[in-house]
């Protein structure tokens, strides 16, 4: 709300003439943006407490605090052996070093300046203060794009937005957290050297994509959309030097930086992905020379070489890119990319891919949950861009369409559809305003129009040199010309601020209550209201920390890795960095497998300990027993021969461990490990033993017996369960009841309870007689 | 001194060993047995199986290092001893030497006999290997062939191409499917079948022929050492200084002294014990381990083995001792060159990164398990380990000397060269 109460304010404010103020307001308004910014990305940090969040920041901490430790060169050269056991990971060439580099840099700064602060403090506040950043860039990127009017509002969209609130709140310190704002400021940097022509902001674009390159694997986005926007305007006949110079300078500078991230290498000039900017690179230098013939040859010749040339260095760079796949030298797409396209290619061919919740399709309630106001009012901004479309428009254009097509097919990529979707409703709002208090400023004399006009001239005479200007200026559509009565202005203009209102509100209320859970302490509450927080992960966590040796090796399914390895400090078989299929695979069998074959499995990986997550007795649907198809189709796609998914249904083919459930599905490890006990105890009064909370029925099997494992610990709310693998047995004994010969005249079993004292009984007790000699047996 | 160094060595390998019997007269028809075991230095104490002050561990202490169970009708043990404490004994170390007989086998001791993977059978019978003048007309007083019916096992029987024929009258023991631990180091003679000779056979006998083992040596995962027999006459004086009369053979003095010796040796564990001294890898050239090793560094590896002989630990001899290096896999296995004891190996790591384990796992029938484990890490190359100049990488040297000379020469050019202003022009208009 003090957003809005700043942007009416506004409007008062901007009565007075001065560029003085203009600036100050600019500068308030930003200042205020980021302020809330920070402050609506603290709740999880007044809810619970200043932690680390959900699975992938806790490795990322771990791998800061290593830095900040032991400095950067070991960082970058760090051999992980704790992590997926026993094939170790090269953590600094398998990482986007940014934002460990980041943090480290910002917690050296305050260190020189004598203010110590804990590692991790920086890491749980870092996303929140480069959000104020990023509103920062996205105010500079509108402003490009449209106005400055329209770039507060788009900073004041972005600082709050749910979709980008939902990566940064305070303790997700993931790459997302400082990528969204690498990211505006690549843009505004592209717009800028498109704008100007200058080699100075191509320069300072590849520097920021660079940046980019080394926070988020999402760069990929813009090596693709900036060439995107090149093609486009080339095709359309706006190509100009100004674009040649800014692509040139910065898909070279660009490309040669980013091979310096060792995560990254040789993939600009090896994968697919990347192959599309350098066609762009060279169609780009052809078309200058066409350009720069064109005013040299006759237009005959033109032609001839237009068309020549250009089929010629078509058809060559296509036939040289399918030899150097078909040669190996280029990979082929992959599969990640492939999946953008058809969402069910994920789930045939790459189980680990479609296994994660967060690369599912939208679902249209996220898009209104995540964007409110704005999602509606955006295609109104990308209108008035294409109705006054210029060179830069174009690009936010493409960026627009993109970005809806990506976010419709991943949740995940919301988060790239975020800035754009602010940027435009920026824009709306901002011209919409325009339009409706215009007049209103008129009849008081001065106008805000005026004012915003004046304020673009003076930006454009400071950049406009050889820049086309005659459609685009910002205010060229015909506004302020149609009469508008003053009750329908003061209506929409009141509709207008209570939708900004309800958009504040529902920001707040979506960030305090969906987005601000940490994840790693559950929270529940009472019938009467009270709030119950239920800390299993930690105490688990803490568990293995304190008992049990240093190089124990804890199995659990992937998602578990990271916090093994952060708050155990523990070594995992396989973790969120999900690199090595066949690894994951292995353990999936061996959770899939029955229990003597999941022991050899165990044994030949040398695991110690066993970590499940069953959410049976408190109703958590993230458990593994939900997430066990998974395991079942990541094993078999690996050992097709042992598990087949088919055993793990019912005779209906449903997937369920009650009383239909299949043998394979009751005798495996995981279904053992998580309902092991389960059968004795009771959730409620009035349900019946063994009933489980999460599936909301009776398991199909209740005595569970284990062999080869044994409990070590369970949890306060049984969410996290650890086992010991126990190791081979030291003797081959044979059960009792497996005995085949029985003596004749009953066999009694001889009693299993000594005492001090006890006499014993024998069959045949030496008599002394007297007078006799002893006979032995 | 030298007398006291003696005694001080003798009584530190000196160890306590309990028999249990059901019978004080054992003491007297097993004596010879008994005092070769004093005379290598164990001291004994004989106590009836029934006994109620009975006790194998104290305060989760060994009360004694090994126990003779020589008392096959034991129903019930006293005391606090039960077939789950020698388990437990058992699975701390201690070693059994468990008689049984041909009937009559006590409850507790078919117990003890299970959790080690045996059961007992009846009476053993052969028609056709028996001792003319020792046997009753049951035919169960068996005359076994060393040769044939003992196993290859020098460690735990002796050379058994120098032992007698071997007297034998028991029971037989029937190993369970599952028991993988055990040496049949003793088997009948394939004319041989357990049954109780009183009684007409109406069933198949419970064991028949090389089925039935007659002593069977069983060494725990902890090496904790048991041998097995369903025959308390084995150890007697009576068969340990008898002469075997079998129909068709000369008479000769039998073989059951030594036998029996050897395997009194073998499960007190004065043969086949193996230790490891001292263990140490390191790259060649260097002394200490490292942190973690770098991929393709030539490594060295040594590992001091010492066997117990005679109350004192001497250098091992093996020649067949194996090192691997595994990662899931073996990526390296190397026989080990034995020195004097000390096996060494010097190889080359490979060229995958990863937590390794060097890993010596030797199992010899006889000897103690002998494994030793030691994991490192082996790291990729250092970044600034990698080659700096390579061949293939001289175009681009060359295009970015040209580059930077070039950049020189259009500078040049650009500042000093003045074009034609009217030439410029022209071209403009164009």
């Amino acid at each position: 709300s003090i957003i809005l109460k700043v942007m009416s304010s506004k409007s008062g404010l901007l009565r007075s003439n001065s560029l003085g103020y203009t600036s100050l307001l600019t500068f308030v308004i930003l200042a205020l943006a980021w302020f809330v910014g920070f402050a609506s990305r603290l709740f999880a940090i007044v809810r619970f407490e200043s932690i680390i969040h959900e699975f992938d920041p806790w490795f990322n901490y771990r791998a800061t605090a290593h830095m900040v430790e032991h400095g950067y060169y070991n960082f970058l050269n760090w051999f992980d052996e704790r992590a997926w056991y026993p094939l170790g990971r090269i953590v600094g060439g398998t990482v986007y070093p940014g934002l460990m580099v980041t943090s480290g840099l910002i917690h050296h700064v305050l260190d020189l300046l004598n203010f110590p602060v804990h590692i991790r403090d920086i890491c749980v506040f870092l996303a929140p203060t480069f959000s104020g950043l990023t509103a920062i860039a996205t105010y500079f990127l509108t402003k490009e794009l449209w106005s400055a009017g329209a770039g507060l509002f788009a900073a004041c969209f972005i600082a709050i937005s749910p979709g980008y609130t939902s990566r940064s709140v305070a303790g997700s310190y993931d790459n997302e957290g400082i990528a969204i704002f690498a990211l505006q400021a690549t843009y505004f940097l592209w717009v800028k050297s498109v704008k100007t022509g200058s080699v100075m902001w191509a320069a300072l674009c590849g520097l920021m994509y660079f940046y980019m390159v080394s926070a988020w694997g999402g760069y990929v986005f813009i090596i693709n959309l900036i060439p995107l926007h090149v093609l486009v305007l080339i095709c359309i006949g706006r190509f100009s030097s100004r674009v040649y110079t800014a692509y040139s300078s910065f898909y070279v500078l660009g490309t040669i930086l980013s091979m310096q991230i060792p995560f990254v290498g040789f993939q600009p000039v090896r994968t697919s992905e990347h192959m599309p900017a350098l066609g762009v690179f060279g169609l780009v230098q052809i078309v200058a020379a066409m350009q720069y013939a064109r005013t040299r040859v006759t237009r005959a010749q033109f032609l001839t070489l237009f068309i020549g040339g250009l089929s010629v260095a078509l058809g060559v760079g296509l036939v040289g890119y399918l030899a150097l796949v078909w040669g190996g030298y280029v990979a082929p797409f992959s599969g990640r990319f492939y999946s953008l396209w058809d969402t069910g290619y994920a789930k045939i061919h790459i189980p680990i891919i479609a296994s994660v919740s967060e690369h599912q399709p939208t679902t249209w309630v996220s898009f209104f949950f995540d964007l409110h106001i704005t999602a509606a009012v955006f295609p109104a901004g990308l209108w008035f861009c294409v109705k006054n479309v210029n060179d830069e428009r174009v690009f936010i254009i493409l960026y627009a369409v993109s970005a809806v097509y990506f976010a419709g097919v991943m949740v995940r990529l919301m988060l790239t559809l975020t800035p754009v979707v602010c940027v435009l409703a920026g824009i709306a709002f901002s011209l919409t305003f325009e339009k409706f208090l215009k007049s209103d400023e008129h009849f008081r004399g001065s106008s805000a129009g005026t004012d915003n006009k004046q304020y673009d001239k003076l930006k454009k005479q400071k950049g406009s040199e050889g820049a086309d200007q005659t459609s685009s200026s910002p205010d060229g559509a015909p506004v302020s010309e149609d009469p508008i009565g003053p009750n329908v202005r003061s209506i929409v203009s009141f509709v207008m601020s209570i939708l900004l209102l309800m958009f504040v509100v529902h920001a707040t209320y979506v960030t305090s209550n969906a987005y601000s859970h940490p994840s790693v302490v559950l929270q529940s509450s009472t019938s009467n209201g009270g709030r119950v927080i239920m800390d299993d992960f930690r105490e688990a966590y803490h568990w293995l920390r304190e008992n049990t040796p240093d190089d124990a090796r804890i199995m659990s399914w992937w998602d578990y890795g990271y916090q093994i390895a952060g708050m155990a400090n523990r070594t995992t078989l396989v973790d969120n960095n999900t690199w090595n299929n066949s690894h994951i695979a292995l353990v999936g069998k061996a959770m899939s497998s029955n229990e003597s074959a999941a022991y050899e499995i165990m044994r030949e990986l040398d695991v110690d300990y066993v970590l499940v997550i069953f959410g049976g007795v408190i109703g958590y649907s993230g458990d593994d027993i939900n997430k066990f198809l998974w395991m079942v189709r990541i094993a078999e796609g690996e050992h097709p021969k042992e598990i087949r998914e088919a055993n793990y249904f019912t005779e209906g083919g449903e997937y369920s461990v009650g009383a239909q459930a299949s043998q394979t599905m009751l005798n495996c490890l995981m279904y053992k490990m998580s309902y092991y006990r389960f059968g004795e105890t009771r959730v409620g009064y009035n349900q019946a033993a063994g009933f489980d909370r999460t599936r909301n029925y009776v398991i199909g099997k209740k005595d569970i017996t284990l062999e080869h494992v044994e409990e070590a610990y369970t949890t306060e709310n049984w969410l996290v369960r650890i086992y010991r693998v126990k190791k081979p047995a030291n003797r081959n004994g044979v059960k009792y009841t497996e005995r085949k010969i029985r003596p004749t005249g009953g066999h009694k079993s001889s009693s299993t309870v000594g005492r001090s004292g006890r006499k014993g009984s024998l069959k045949n007790k030496a008599v002394v007689i007297k007078g006799k000699r002893p006979v032995t047996a | 001194m030298k007398l006291l160094l003696l005694l001080l060595a003798a009584s530190a390998a000196a160890d306590r060993v309990l028999v249990l019997v059901d019978n004080m007269s054992i003491r007297e028809s097993h004596s010879i047995f008994f005092k070769s075991i004093t005379d290598r230095g164990h001291s004994i104490t004989f106590k009836n199986a029934d006994e109620g002050s009975l006790q194998l561990i104290k305060f989760g202490e060994l009360q004694y290092e090994n126990l003779i169970l020589f008392a096959p009708s034991a129903d019930e043990f006293g005391g606090t001893i039960t077939a789950a404490e020698i388990a437990r004994f058992v699975d701390q170390g201690g070693n059994v030497l468990l008689a049984g007989a041909g009937s009559n086998v006590g409850a507790a001791v078919r117990d003890v006999a299970a959790d080690n993977g045996f059961e007992f059978a009846d009476q053993l019978i052969d028609h056709v290997n028996y001792d003319s003048v020792l046997d009753d007309g049951t035919h169960t007083t068996v005359v076994a062939s060393a040769k044939s019916q003992l196993m290859e096992a020098p460690l735990i029987v002796g050379d058994r191409s120098k032992l007698g024929p071997i007297l034998y009258s028991g029971g037989a023991l029937v190993a369970a499917p599952n028991n993988r631990l055990r040496l049949d180091v003793f088997k009948a003679s394939s004319t041989a079948y357990s049954h109780d000779p009183t009684k007409p056979i109406k069933d198949y006998p419970s064991a028949v022929g090389r089925q039935a083992v007659l002593v069977s040596a069983v060494q725990a995962r902890n090496n904790a050492r048991l041998v097995l027999t369903a025959s308390l006459h084995l150890f007697s004086n009576q068969f340990l200084s008898a002469t075997v009369n079998k129909e068709g053979t000369k008479p000769s003095p039998s073989g059951n002294k030594a036998f029996v010796d050897s395997l009194a040796k073998w499960v007190l564990k004065e043969t086949g014990v193996l230790r490891v001294k001292s263990v140490d890898h390191h790259k060649v050239g260097e002394k200490e381990p490292p942190r973690e090793y770098t991929i393709m560094e030539d490594v060295d590896y040594k590992l001091e083995v010492e066997e117990l002989k005679g109350n004192k630990w001497v250098p091992f001899d093996g020649k067949d001792v194996q090192l691997e290096f595994v990662r899931i896999d073996p990526f390296v296995r190397t026989t080990l060159k034995n020195k004097n004891g000390v096996l060494s190996a010097r190889f080359k790591l490979p060229d995958v990164y990863g937590v390794y384990k060097f890993l010596v796992d030797y199992r010899r029938v006889g000897y103690t398990h002998l494994l030793d484990v030691q994991q490192v890490s082996v790291r990729p190359l250092w970044h600034t380990q990698y080659e700096r100049f390579i061949r293939s990488a001289f175009p681009y040297y060359a295009s970015s000397f040209s580059m930077m000379a070039s950049l020189v020469v259009f500078s040049f050019v650009f500042l000093y060269h003045k074009s034609d202003p009217v030439v410029a022009q022209a071209k403009k208009t164009n």
